[in-house]
């Protein structure tokens, strides 16, 4: 009876695994060695639309939902180490990185496509933008307004908040616009502010640098790197996650348009 | 000449370690099927992944407690120089403590000091079809035998004196379906290597093997998914059931009285997309009773029917008597994935309590069979239900929990997280060629977004408002938290209770700590500073209680001057 119940399941088993479903694609050979589109086929705003989703569901876990990168890469950078033309971004895509974590995206190709769209807009967004306000003017408001106190452009300034010195190509003017009127829309978790509320002594504001059970680093607001015990503090505040103040009311829509022209005229060395 | 001194340098070194390193051995000799029933009669190794048959990961050693822990420090460390992180689950035999380095090395170290013994590797193809990283989470050991599953779907048998490895056996093509692995700890019940593979993310069709410990010949496969003609077949739409995981990648427990073997099983797949797999798709998301001897399924039960949030029930199953009602009964004590803490009869499947030991939202009971009763909209959607708990990780996953006797409560590093659900497009398994056929599951597209709307929704993992984690101290009988310690974030580790009342654990940040097992105080911690995603062992070296876990690329290995 047992040698029949037992041929019963190994029979169709083995055939399931040995050939009925085998996927030599799967290796990566296919990929490498069929004939990939030299451009991407998928550049509608629709596709691009789509890419953005898609990323949110593969891609935003390790690369941050902005693509301001964590576990992975830093997406908005436009550098990419396995090669950036959309043929060498679809494989990187298709198939993963061999020998680090990055997986192969099991979508369809079609939806590769528009991943590789998504994530090359992530890394020119400013680029195909051009902002109809001053740029000069926006200079002078970017000095007036002490943005260097936290910010910096080139060697000038200060690491309290993001660098901004392409900013202009890693972002687009919405992004912009909303970082400046709604600081805490979206924060980078390299960025992001707490309150320590210490058992004795003044509180201490800055951004989280590292934390675990026993300690908190942080970046306090004149910019020290500083690291406190956890058995000093009485709570850790994260309620406000970004020290920037929302500068909805401290500008005028013309300066707060020739502020997003300014930060839009920042390209980077290219 | 000079390859003759090697060799003979080779035998004699052999020699000289083979099992008994030098005052060190509490037991020596072969490691008999008699050594691991009695395992727990031998607390100064750890012969098998969870210590014992009945999964407590419970060393009854006591040197270290409430009183001494705050002495203990670091004694060795041993360094994995590799880009992926420990998952293993050493284990120790007469002084040698044997663990698996990512991606298939195994390492034979002295206990005492972390010198190395002898190393060796399995060379994987440069692409495998692992989920989660190239990793390994451990051994099995038999005679002098030690077994380990491999990433491209082998397991090797590898002589525990001399790292030579004496067979493998290809258990199925790693690139059938979306690709298959094993990464897994084996386990070894009478003559038998009980091995499980994974692969639920990837359309594949998954099965529970058994291979004789002397040739590698496989012996009995059961299929978790079951096919035309066996028993419970036909709870998958159309042809659904060809693709739908049912993996068994994590350890199983064995109960040596009812000569029972107890494993659980994954997700069914698409993950989170059901349109084409309507029924409970069994056995997914279950526990399986099997008769270790044949592979005959002796019950089951099923944790999730028609599971849609990836809760595994692949947690290590826990076996222990306790009073029910006024009544002792053979129970499996089981915190799942999905959020319930279950107290099962284990002689006969039958469900007994159930109770939620993180935040869930999705089920509000359960009938008398332990069938939940579902909350309506919790279902993934394609723009993201980011309102269900727990997560997609699970209020547990696949690090142990620990059981104590003296305190008779389990302990889990249970995970509280928020996550978004999302249904999407799934291609077929089988082919990624371009106008390959749709699989069962394939939706047009992802298709949902709205721009007006503000778009897919964007999350922000990691936030500590977001998610966190918790040791609890759970009555097995009732499903009571007892106490709760806090961390950071949802671990990636287990945990192990001791005689010393302690319970030991590290965060996915590296601290390792020590608990009150009694209050949950916390009593000793350690900076690793690299993720725990493994589960810590005890042991004895030269007569002198040691803790050992792994946090990164590191075994951190600790005790008592």
């Amino acid at each position: 009876m047992w040698l029949r119940i037992s041929l019963g399941i190994l029979l169709p088993a083995a055939f399931l695994i040995g050939q009925g479903v085998q996927n030599p694609a799967l290796t990566g050979e296919a990929v490498r060695s069929r004939e990939i589109a030299k451009t991407n086929p998928f550049t509608t705003e629709a596709d691009l639309q789509q890419g953005s989703a898609l990323f949110q569901l593969h891609c935003s876990y390790c690369h941050g939902s902005h693509g301001e990168g964590g576990r992975g890469a830093d997406l908005t950078a436009g550098v990419y180490k396995q090669g950036g033309t959309d043929p060498e971004l679809f494989k990187t895509v298709r198939i993963g990185i061999p020998g680090t974590e990055m997986p192969a995206v099991r979508v369809s190709d079609d939806e590769v496509w528009r991943l590789v769209g998504w994530v090359k807009k992530l890394g020119s967004q400013g680029l195909s933008e051009k902002a109809p306000g001053d740029a000069a003017a926006g200079k002078a408001t970017y000095a007036k307004s002490g943005c260097a106190g936290c910010h910096r452009i080139g060697k000038d300034g200060s690491d309290l908040g993001p660098d901004l010195t392409d900013i202009g190509r890693r972002r687009g003017l919405a992004f912009l616009t909303e970082s400046i009127v709604k600081p805490d829309a979206f924060v980078p978790n390299a960025y992001r502010a707490v309150q320590l509320e210490m058992k004795s002594g003044p509180s201490v504001s800055g951004i989280r640098l590292n934390e675990d059970d026993l300690s908190v680093q942080v970046r306090d607001v004149g910019g020290n790197p500083r690291s406190y015990m956890k058995e000093n503090i009485k709570e850790v505040h994260r309620d406000k996650p970004s020290l920037m103040p929302s500068y909805q009311t401290r500008l005028s829509e013309k300066e707060l348009g020739d502020l997003v022209a300014y930060l839009n005229s920042l390209k980077g060395a290219q | 000449m000079q390859r003759w001194i090697v060799r003979i340098g080779a035998v004699v070194f052999a020699a000289a370690v083979a099992f008994t390193l030098k005052g060190q051995a509490p037991t020596q000799g072969p490691v008999t099927f008699e050594r691991l029933i009695k395992a727990a009669d031998e607390p100064g190794n750890w012969l098998m992944y969870s210590h014992t048959y009945d999964s407590w990961r419970y060393s009854s050693l006591n040197q270290i407690d409430v009183q001494t822990v705050k002495n203990l420090h670091v004694k060795w460390l041993f360094q994995g120089r590799h880009l992926e992180k420990f998952e293993t689950t050493p284990l120790v035999a007469n002084g040698i403590m044997y663990l698996t380095r990512p991606e298939n090395a195994i390492y034979a170290l002295d206990a005492a000091t972390g010198r190395q013994l002898w190393s060796y590797e399995y060379r994987n193809p440069a692409r495998t079809f692992n989920c989660c990283g190239k990793v390994n989470r451990g051994l099995a050991m038999l005679g002098n035998t030690l077994f380990m599953n491999t990433l491209d779907m082998h397991v090797v048998a590898v002589d525990a004196r001399s790292g030579h490895e004496i067979w493998k056996t290809e258990m199925g093509d790693y690139t059938a379906a979306g690709g298959y692995a094993a990464p897994g700890a084996p386990l070894v019940v009478k003559d038998k290597l009980i091995v499980g593979m994974a692969g639920g993310e990837h359309g594949v069709n998954g099965f529970l093997d058994a291979y004789d410990t002397k040739t590698g010949q496989r012996l009995w496969r059961f299929n978790t998914i079951p096919q035309p003609g066996e028993a419970n077949f036909g709870t998958w739409a159309g042809d659904s059931w060809k693709t739908g995981g049912v993996t068994t990648w994590n350890n199983g427990s064995y109960d040596p009285e009812t000569n029972t073997l107890f494993w659980g099983t994954s997700n069914p797949w698409p993950d989170y997309n059901d349109d084409f797999r309507a029924g409970d798709n069994l056995y997914s998301c279950a526990v399986l009773a099997l008769d270790p001897d044949t592979g005959k399924l002796k019950w089951f039960f099923q944790f999730t029917p028609h599971d849609l949030h990836d809760w595994d029930s692949t947690q290590i199953p826990i076996l222990l008597d306790t009073e029910f009602r006024g009544e002792m009964r053979k129970t499996l004590a089981w915190a799942n994935r999905n959020g319930f803490y279950y107290l099962i009869d284990r002689t006969n499947g039958k469900f007994l309590t159930a109770k939620a030991f993180v935040k869930q939202t999705w089920a509000k009971g359960f009938d008398d069979n332990g069938r939940p009763e579902l909350i309506p909209g919790n279902e993934p959607t394609p723009e993201g239900n980011d309102h269900t708990w727990p997560g997609v990780d699970g209020g547990a996953n696949w690090m142990s929990h620990s059981y104590s006797p003296l305190t008779k409560w389990l302990y889990v590093f249970a995970r509280e997280e928020h996550r978004v659900f999302s249904k999407n497009a799934v291609p077929h398994p089988t082919t990624d060629e371009p106008d390959r056929p749709l699989a069962p599951g394939a939706i047009a597209n992802a298709g949902a977004y709205d721009p007006a709307a503000g778009g897919a929704k964007t999350q922000n993992f990691g936030a500590p408002e977001e998610s966190w984690g918790k040791v609890i101290a759970v009555d097995p009988s009732s499903g009571d938290v007892k106490w709760e310690h806090r961390v950071l974030t949802p671990p990636w580790g287990g945990v192990m209770a001791t005689g010393g009342n302690l319970v030991f654990g590290g965060t996915l940040e590296g601290v390792v700590f020590a608990l009150n097992a009694k209050t949950g105080e916390r009593l000793w911690t350690f900076s690793a500073n690299g993720p725990v995603f493994a589960s810590p062992i005890s042991y004895l070296a030269n007569g002198k209680q040691m803790i050992s876990i792994p946090a990164g690329d590191l075994i951190v290995t600790f005790g008592l001057d």
